[in-house]
């Protein structure tokens, strides 16, 4: 318990914190004090001078985002002397501010705006022309209008401190300085917090520029629905239309604050309204034919009737049902039940990139939380790379080694760009990643695995001293593992945990609800994706696939959707799993369905409908409930999204007693109770991995190269593909010749990124 | 120009007048390296730090800070290195004396940041000097080696355990990099506005290491105090204000230069009537800016027949501060509204950007006079003026923008009558007959 003391705000005492900064301690306790460049948890600004406050025996005004409480501090916040600096503040930062809030896009959710109300004259005394800086762009994203900038630099902070990036700076001085990036145009992430943040109308989101008012936006605070950190968002629509994704706090305060990366706060919306969306369920009468639209009934019986004559002729076993880690617990668990309790097949599935059943069944150790990412001491990260496939956790890392001063060690075959905050960076072969778990495990294969990774076995030394001699929160993340090496990390905690510190894990999935497709069961059954593919038209003669097979599940096995007597589809879009479907059900997205998805943290959170399916898609639980009950199945429940999440409470014991209602406020996520595994006989695993790990090259060539931004955020699937603008990031993120553009939306097409690369490639052919 | 010291021995000038003053010879020949001997041979560095306390020496670079109170501030048992660092930025207006004495005697320099390191504890030094002095880095560069070469610089000085290196670095051109702050920010290579304080660079400065920030006339003033001991400097001057000072004389006397006066030299009239060889041209005193541009400027009135005591302490008494020692003087042809127009534009073009009251203040005030010097002003203008500065002044992130707003608020309040001219219409300002 920290010490206690007694400061007395505006005439009242109050005991609190010792160490609190002023201006979060007058604001809880209900005495409002205005500020622009004050951010929690960035570098402190002090630069706007809106929160000046008076404080006994100090000669002038004093910043209250920069002073820590004392005992005895006697402060006044609301004085005449107080309104002037505000007023005289606020009359400075308008003076050379356009006052164009009746085109603004940030106009009605604008600080500037805001405070303007609060502390601004009645009359301009400003009489001189103002400073004039033209509208530009620095990206296909992010749209600039310099002019009505304060200076209060949150979007630089962000950039440095949150993304690592430092890609947006202040450029020039005095009056003159300009946020801006180097060369005019940013070659970052493109995550856009630096617009979030943006209190003022100078940095907005260049994909719905001029698109719709604040106001006329209704708001539903959703989850996002690409990795697997689960972001908290506001879908912001307007009738039926989904306009734009923001995490602005006055909307939305979930476990990533204000953040988002470039997927989450760009492409989340602009797929659900898509002009390829599936409009109607289709049928393909006969194989190689076409897909015939038809109404919902013809297609639920059609699904029902082939799935009851397969059933009858090749056994329910012929009949495989893969699930998705892109839908809702609900839809998941709906397709396990149709699985099990309907057709009665252990063939079931989903398709995500790799299992975590081997880490979640000898998991010695709790999941951590982002938050406990941000304040742990000490934090082990095996492979994976976050800022491109979990940017959150990556920002959470980050923020633990800049702000919280954390111990951050990071094994990998590749120099990520999270090695710069790495306060040891083990740099191993391609490929060996997992012979440091080895070694971590098992004391005499240490010089074996450091031979084969290419290290001194004194940086392994120094990993394991690390965590036997950490105080405080360990946290230990990791990517894509084997099996054994899954079951390894998960037993670390027994081999080096003691009460001097709590081990936390962060596993680093790809998908949106990776953990909970596990949870709902689905991968723990008989067959595995590929697997499923292998036996198509052997054993297995039906699928029944809610979403597609990713890219990796269908390499080299290209014919195999054609050999299925049924492919049942649910989907948003026409991919390559639909190439071959008997039946395409066109389903609903995330923003049209109620539900939850599980994160990488355990957290469960919810999904809610901003607005209603769209065209004739149905949400993919309903669908699947649909073609049961044709079969004569009944579920025995009421078929809502909240009735299938009680089934889940019963049934799935991680979830226990949970119900909707208290998951209702985003900013106290709950986490499930994942169970947590006893000491197991690791033997038999590290001799897997030892054997594994001797066939690796010890002369191979360790990669040196950092990746570039973007190399996995920029690729393009089937959601974020239909944003014209990734197509933009995709190719490169060439910087136009003409940033001012009065058209730039025009002139940012992929054609015009095309057209450029073309004549470049002229050019250089010369 | 004059360089000489008036009411004392030079002090700092001493070595100013002689052939080759730069050179290591002739300054080893004038005693020179023989404080530093003295302070690594025959004193503990806590024995240094003692005499620079009873020296009385106030920093010369403005703030007139206590040179021996500022040093004992630097965490004896941190593990951190210590940096010493020499402000050699000199940016204030109508200051020039710390290019003289790099100039002329730079081993004086180098001698006093080397007694500084030993006794702050640390083995770096840098020189930070302003871009457009690169000449002067030359000339230091080239007494470094000289220094380097005779066992005075690097490794084991002068055979002792001490060892220490000597660095300079360049600014680009900012006056705000002469901010202690700003200009360990610009020397890390970060762009250049001051930081939070605190923490003051005592404690954590340049790489978050303790640092003591000191002016070139400040350190130079450091072997003459190790070598006759802090009270015989502190008998030179005052009480509060030990030793000599250099005032940097521009404007409208006879003999601009720079002059060394003890400290408490009285008094200002005869330092400008007598010493400066008086107003020329049978022009009479109208006002001086006795401290550099970011001082309240004075009347003639409070300066004749008024003994005003030309220290720390004397100036204040008389409405004004002893700042940089920038001393400008102006006659009777100079239009206050004119010159304060000068300044303020010297203030917007330096103001580095990072708070609102500074950045958009000066802007605005530099709008405003050019307006009214346009023909534009209006009677409420003087009231817009002052409440702007009023603005600015107490609440700004960094004394820059107390700096921009003192020059104003005294003129207008000293001047009134120079102001009011440009604030009537334009046909009346024609009747109103311009400067005497
Ligand atoms: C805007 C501004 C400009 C300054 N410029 C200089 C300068 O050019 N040279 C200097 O020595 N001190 C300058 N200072 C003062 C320094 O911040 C600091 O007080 C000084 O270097 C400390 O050295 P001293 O104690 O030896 O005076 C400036 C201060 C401010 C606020
Ligand atoms: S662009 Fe926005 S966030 Fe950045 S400094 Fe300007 S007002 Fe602040
Ligand atoms: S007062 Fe503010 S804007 Fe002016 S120089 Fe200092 S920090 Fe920069
Ligand atoms: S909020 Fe304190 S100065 Fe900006």
């Amino acid at each position: 318990m920290a010490e206690l003391v007694k400061v007395t705000i505006n005439g009242e005492v109050y005991e609190v914190e010792k160490g609190r900064l002023l201006i979060d301690v007058c604001r809880e306790k209900g005495h409002a004090v205005p500020s622009f460049c004050y951010y929690a948890d960035l570098a402190l600004q002090a630069s706007c001078r809106m929160c000046l406050v008076r404080i006994e025996k100090m000669p002038k005004l004093q910043t209250s985002c920069t002073v820590t409480v004392t005992d005895g501090m006697v402060v006044t916040t609301e004085s005449e002397e107080i309104e002037k600096a505000r007023r005289g503040m606020l009359e400075f930062l308008l003076a050379n501010h356009p006052l164009d809030c009746p085109v603004c896009d940030r106009g009605g959710e604008c600080e500037l705006q805001e405070l303007t109300f609060d502390w601004g004259n009645l009359e301009e005394r400003f009489i001189e022309p103002k400073n004039y800086q033209p509208e530009r762009y620095l990206s296909p994203m992010v749209a600039n209008d310099p002019q009505r900038c304060i200076l209060c630099k949150r979007c630089t902070r962000v950039c440095d401190e949150w993304m690592g990036e430092e890609a947006i700076e202040a450029g020039g001085r005095g009056v003159a300085t300009i946020i801006s990036a180097y060369g005019d145009w940013l070659n970052c992430s493109q995550c856009g917090n630096c617009i979030e943040v943006c209190p003022t109308g100078t940095l907005l989101d260049a994909t719905y520029r001029h698109q719709a008012r604040p106001w006329e936006l209704v708001r539903t605070v959703s989850t996002c629905t690409f990795c697997s950190d689960g972001c908290q968002l506001a879908l912001g629509a307007r009738g039926e239309e989904v306009l734009r994704t923001v995490a602005r706090d006055r909307y939305v305060n979930g476990i990533n604050g204000e953040f988002l990366c470039v997927k989450g706060r760009f492409a989340s919306h602009p797929f659900v309204n898509h002009e390829a969306r599936l409009r109607t369920p289709m049928i393909r009468y006969r194989k190689g034919g076409k897909l015939v639209p038809a109404t919902w009934d013809q297609a639920i019986e059609f699904v029902a009737q082939r799935l009851s004559a397969i059933k009858e002729e090749h056994g329910p076993q012929a009949i495989g049902i893969v699930g998705s880690p892109r839908l809702t617990n609900e839809a998941n668990y709906t397709l396990l039940r149709f699985a099990r309790d309907v057709i009665g097949t252990e063939h079931y599935t989903a398709t995500d990139a790799f299992s975590l059943v081997p880490f979640f069944e000898n998991m010695g150790a709790p999941l951590a939380t982002h938050r406990d990412i941000r304040y742990a001491q000490t934090i082990l990260l095996i492979g994976g790379e976050p800022e491109e496939l979990q940017p959150l956790t990556g920002k959470q890392i980050r923020q633990a080694v800049r702000n919280g001063g954390a111990r951050f060690i990071l094994i990998n075959s590749v120099p990520i760009r999270l090695k710069k905050n790495a306060a040891q960076f083990v740099h191993v072969r391609p490929g060996t990643e997992e012979a440091a778990l080895l070694a971590l495990a098992d004391a005499d294969s240490v010089e074996f695995a450091a031979r084969k990774m290419g290290v001194e076995t004194s940086e392994i030394e120094q990993v394991r001293r690390a965590l036997s001699e950490a105080q405080g929160t360990v946290v230990i993340a990791f990517g894509e593992l084997s099996p054994a090496a899954q079951k390894i990390v998960a037993q670390l905690p027994y081999i080096y945990a003691d009460d001097r510190r709590r081990f936390l894990f962060h596993p680093l999935p790809l998908f949106n609800n990776s953990v909970g497709v596990h949870d709902m069961g689905l991968m723990s059954g008989a067959m595995t994706a590929t697997e499923m593919l292998d036996a198509a038209g052997k054993g297995v003669r039906a699928l029944y696939v809610a979403g597609s097979f990713l890219q990796q599940h269908l390499k080299g096995r290209e014919e195999a959707l054609s050999k299925l007597d049924l492919l049942v589809v649910q989907e948003l879009f026409e991919t390559a799993t639909t190439e071959y479907a008997d039946v395409v059900l066109p389903a609903a997205s995330f923003a049209e369905v109620d539900g939850t998805f599980t994160n990488n943290a355990g957290q469960v959170q919810r999904v809610r409908q901003a607005i209603p399916p769209v065209h004739l898609s149905k949400p993919d639980w309903l669908i699947v409930a649909s073609v049961a009950e044709a079969m004569g199945a009944r579920f025995g429940i009421e078929l809502s999204a909240s009735a299938i999440f009680r089934d889940i409470a019963a049934n799935v014991p991680a979830y226990q007693g949970l119900r909707y209602p208290l998951l209702k406020d985003e900013s106290r996520p709950v986490q499930v109770k994942h169970e947590i595994a006893q000491r197991r006989d690791i033997s038999g695993e590290i001799e897997t991995l030892r054997a594994t790990i001797a066939q690796a090259d010890e002369t191979a060539a360790k990669i040196t190269e950092t990746p570039p931004v973007g190399h996995e955020l920029f690729k393009l699937g089937t959601l974020t593909e239909k944003l014209p603008q990734f197509h933009y990031l995709a190719a490169g993120n060439p910087k136009p010749e003409n940033t001012l553009a009065s058209s730039p939306l025009v002139q940012l097409t992929i054609d015009a990124a095309l057209r450029r690369q073309r004549q470049e490639m002229a050019l250089a052919g010369d | 120009m004059r360089i000489e010291a008036i009411g004392c021995e030079p002090l700092l000038l001493a070595r100013f007048n002689l052939e080759n003053s730069r050179s290591l010879e002739t300054y080893r020949r004038h005693g020179g390296y023989e404080a530093l001997r003295k302070a690594l041979t025959t004193m503990s560095p806590d024995d240094v730090i003692n005499e620079v306390k009873k020296s009385a020496l106030r920093g010369r670079g403005g703030a007139g800070f206590p040179t021996g109170t500022k040093w004992s501030f630097v965490p004896k048992d941190s593990p951190k290195p210590k940096y010493v660092v020499c402000n050699a930025d000199e940016s204030e207006p109508g200051t020039f004396k710390d290019r003289y004495l790099m100039e002329r005697d730079p081993h004086m320099l180098i001698e006093g940041m080397l007694i500084a390191a030993y006794a702050l504890g640390a083995r770096t030094a840098y020189c930070y000097t302003r871009g457009e002095y690169k000449y002067l880095i030359d000339i230091m560069d080239q007494a470094i080696e000289e220094a380097r070469a005779a066992g005075l610089v690097g490794e084991r000085i002068l055979g002792t355990d001490f060892s220490c290196e000597v660095y300079t670095h360049t600014g680009a051109g900012a006056y705000i990099c002469g901010e202690e702050t700003a200009l360990l920010n610009s020397l890390e290579g970060l762009r250049g506005h001051p930081r939070m304080k605190p923490p003051f660079p005592a404690v954590a400065g340049l790489y978050g290491c303790p640092t003591v920030v000191n002016n070139v006339e400040t350190l130079c003033a450091v072997p003459w105090i190790i070598m006759h001991g802090g009270d015989a400097y502190r008998s030179l001057g005052t009480e509060k204000s030990g030793g000599t000072k250099l005032w940097s004389v521009s404007g409208h006397v006879k003999y601009p230069g720079v002059y060394e006066l003890p400290m408490g030299y009285d008094d200002m009239e005869k330092f400008i009537m007598e010493d400066c060889g008086g107003i020329p041209n049978g022009r009479k005193l109208k006002a001086v800016i006795p401290g550099g541009s970011s001082v309240y400027i004075m009347r003639a009135e409070d300066i004749i027949g008024k003994d005003v005591r030309m220290d720390y302490e004397g100036l204040v008494a008389a409405g004004s501060m002893v700042g940089s020692g920038g001393f400008i003087v102006m006659d009777d042809t100079v239009d206050i509204f004119e010159s304060t127009k000068n300044l303020i534009e010297f203030y917007k073009h330096e103001s580095c950007g990072w708070c609102t009251p500074c950045r958009e203040g000066t802007d605005w005030l530099v709008k405003a006079f050019k307006r009214i010097a346009r023909g534009e002003g209006r009677p409420e203008d003087a009231q817009l003026l002052l409440d702007l500065c009023d603005n600015i002044e107490g609440k700004s992130f960094c004394p820059l923008g107390d700096a921009a707003a003192w020059p104003i608020q005294s003129a207008i309040k000293r001047f009134p009558e120079d102001f009011k001219r440009h604030l009537l219409p334009l046909a009346e300002q024609e009747r109103v007959p311009a400067v005497a």
